[in-house]
């Protein structure tokens, strides 16, 4: 006697289960311009690497024989694949079984997604389509229990813990409302397609009962509207750049807290100089210039990726690599309000700290911060607040942390350019104080000027007298400074720090004091 | 043709207006400078054109996501 009749049965159910949502339901998601979970997953991963985990999952019916008459599969699919043959957990609602909320089955496996990844210590990739729970679900039955014990552990612990483990990465690929919409935002990177996804904590018709405000998903929750609100990182021009941003993303990071992350063998030259950067930083303090290009020039060509380039737009951040090294770039955008520190760049600054610090990738930080964003608007934002979040982020980092003074550095803000672990390095053109030349000295001088026949030749003439008695040389002097530099310097200067920090970085692996939070 | 709207990234002034309405203008022309935060930001066309409105003028105050401009490609 064999098992074969047993065997055959599991085969059988395995196909099932991947019938997904049936012939008509695939052809519909096809019809949103969608790919189905099964699709996604292949397209993410390296082919052939997917091992599902829970391959026979589904919510059956059986006849009075104990035959099968049906057999509905579950609607999350999870396992174990690779990306660039590293290790991950992929797991995600699919959306042509009961518009991806979650039924029994399906319930199991979506929670199981984030203790695969933390038992296993692999990054999580989570693939979100859906609306979360449904008041049609279980619960309700009379005689029946209902809720959760109270000794249970909270759902939500797991999601906490997975941030301060392994990296974690969200993708909406559709409309995402509800629990998904949590899950996408605790993650260390979160990505929407332009034109086929929504993100919305509820959606219209929970929007229209409760404020009876007519919206569509898009207005509600749209990539235009989430590019800004920074509740995703980035948004993607169809799902195959959805997946190959995510592969990027993933490229920087170590597998786990307890690993480095890793370093690629560089054809870039560490010696590289680029003449550019002598004329990059106008003499003129007002004229804005391209701090993106300048990073360019600096970093390993084409390994700068940016992170929220369209939410807290001030500050820049962004991933790179330095002679393979992967490393956290900062810098500010001059060109938005000077690189003032407002609260959603407050806000970006400090969740990008700590997830450097959770990973333990050295940061590099271009500075031009002219201080904290001012006025009735930032005030009505609470800016200093996350602005401090921001200093305090970086005061307690514990990676080695390369400051680039690059143009200005006034008032308490530029505190948060600095860590303890500091390698500071100043180019010419810093300028440097409590606050700015010009209106710092129509505050300190404020009664030399209004007793002045001419008071705007006279603020003009003491601004003068100040920026003139400002030099860059007393900083390297002083010993305020590692070093004063040939901006053309920079690179060949940050690629010998990276060596040194080597044995630093060995020494980091494993948790921090804090993980980064949503 | 399609019309464009050029928006302001900033709260700030309208430093200098650098383009009259009707002006062709090509990508990267610089069609007027804001003041803000003491800088001076360059406000770019971001493609071929003709200038259709000028929305704003010299020291007219300006926010965040203002039509300034509206361009025709």
């Amino acid at each position: 006697m064999s098992w074969e009749e047993e065997v055959r049965e599991i085969q059988r159910r395995r196909r099932l289960a991947k019938q997904q949502g049936g012939k008509d339901g695939i052809a519909k998601q096809h019809a949103r311009g969608r790919l189905t979970i099964r699709e996604r997953i292949d397209a993410l991963l390296d082919p052939g690497s997917f091992q599902e985990q829970g391959q026979a999952t589904a919510i059956p019916d059986y006849d009075d024989n104990d035959e099968l008459t049906g057999f509905v599969p579950a609607n999350y699919v999870v396992g174990f694949g690779r990306i660039e043959g590293r290790r991950v957990v992929v797991g995600g609602e699919d959306f042509t079984l009961k518009g991806g909320s979650p039924n029994a089955a399906g319930l199991r496996k979506s929670v199981y997604a984030e203790h695969l990844a933390v038992q296993y210590k692999i990054p999580l990739v989570r693939s979100l389509e859906g609306g979360g729970g449904s008041v049609r679900g279980g619960g309700g039955r009379r005689g029946g229990t209902v809720g959760e014990p109270v000794y249970a552990t909270p759902r939500f612990r797991i999601i906490a813990d997975a941030m301060g483990e392994v990296p974690v990465v969200s993708m909406a690929a559709g409309a995402v409302a509800g629990f998904p919409a949590g899950r996408l935002v605790a993650s260390h990177f979160s990505i929407m397609t332009r034109h086929t996804a929504q993100v919305m904590i509820g959606g219209p018709a929970l929007v229209e009962r409760a404020l009876g405000v007519s919206l569509t998903k898009d207005e509600l929750g749209g990539a235009h509207i989430h590019a800004k609100s920074g509740i995703v990182d980035n948004i993607a021009e169809d799902e195959y750049d959805l997946f190959s941003k995510v592969r990027r993303f993933l490229s920087y990071l170590p597998t786990n807290i307890h690993q480095r992350a890793p370093r690629i063998a560089s054809e870039d030259d560490p010696e590289r100089m680029e003449e550019e950067l002598l004329t990059a930083v106008p003499r003129d303090s007002n004229a804005p210039f391209d701090m993106r290009e300048i990073i360019a020039m600096i970093m390993d060509r084409d390994s700068f990726f940016e992170i929220a380039p369209g939410y807290g737009t001030s500050q820049i951040a962004g991933l790179a690599r330095l002679d393979g090294q992967p490393v956290g770039v900062l810098a500010n955008d001059n060109r938005v309000y000077a690189g003032a520190m407002t609260a959603d760049a407050g806000q970006k600054y400090r969740r990008f700290v700590e997830m450097c610090d959770t990973f333990h990738l050295p940061v590099v930080n271009f500075i031009d911060q002219p201080g904290f964003m001012i006025g009735p608007e930032a005030e009505r934002n609470g800016t200093i607040r996350y602005g401090m979040a921001a200093v305090c982020a970086a005061a307690q980092a514990s990676v080695p942390w390369a400051a680039i003074q690059v143009h200005k550095g006034f008032g308490v803000a530029t505190a948060a350019h600095y860590a303890p672990d500091n390698y500071v390095l100043a180019w010419p053109s810093v300028e440097s104080g409590a606050l700015p030349l010009e209106g710092g000295v129509a505050v300190a001088f404020h009664r030399e000027i209004a007793a002045a026949d001419d008071p705007d030749a006279k603020r003009r003439e003491l601004e003068e007298r100040l920026r003139s008695a400002r030099s860059p040389y007393p900083r390297a002097e002083s010993f305020a400074v590692h070093e004063l530099i040939d901006p053309r310097e920079t690179r060949p200067t940050l690629c010998r720090w990276v060596d040194w920090i080597q044995p630093r970085l060995d020494e980091l692996k494993g948790p921090t004091r804090f993980p980064m939070r949503p | 043709m399609a019309k464009l709207e050029i928006e302001s990234e900033v709260t700030g002034n309208v430093w200098k207006v650098e383009v009259e309405a009707g002006a062709r203008v090509d990508a990267g022309d610089v069609l007027m400078i804001l003041e803000s935060m003491k800088m001076e930001i360059p406000v770019e066309a971001p493609e071929d054109g003709t200038v259709a409105e000028l929305r704003v003028t010299e020291e007219d105050a300006v926010e965040e996501d203002q039509v300034i401009a509206i361009l025709e490609t």
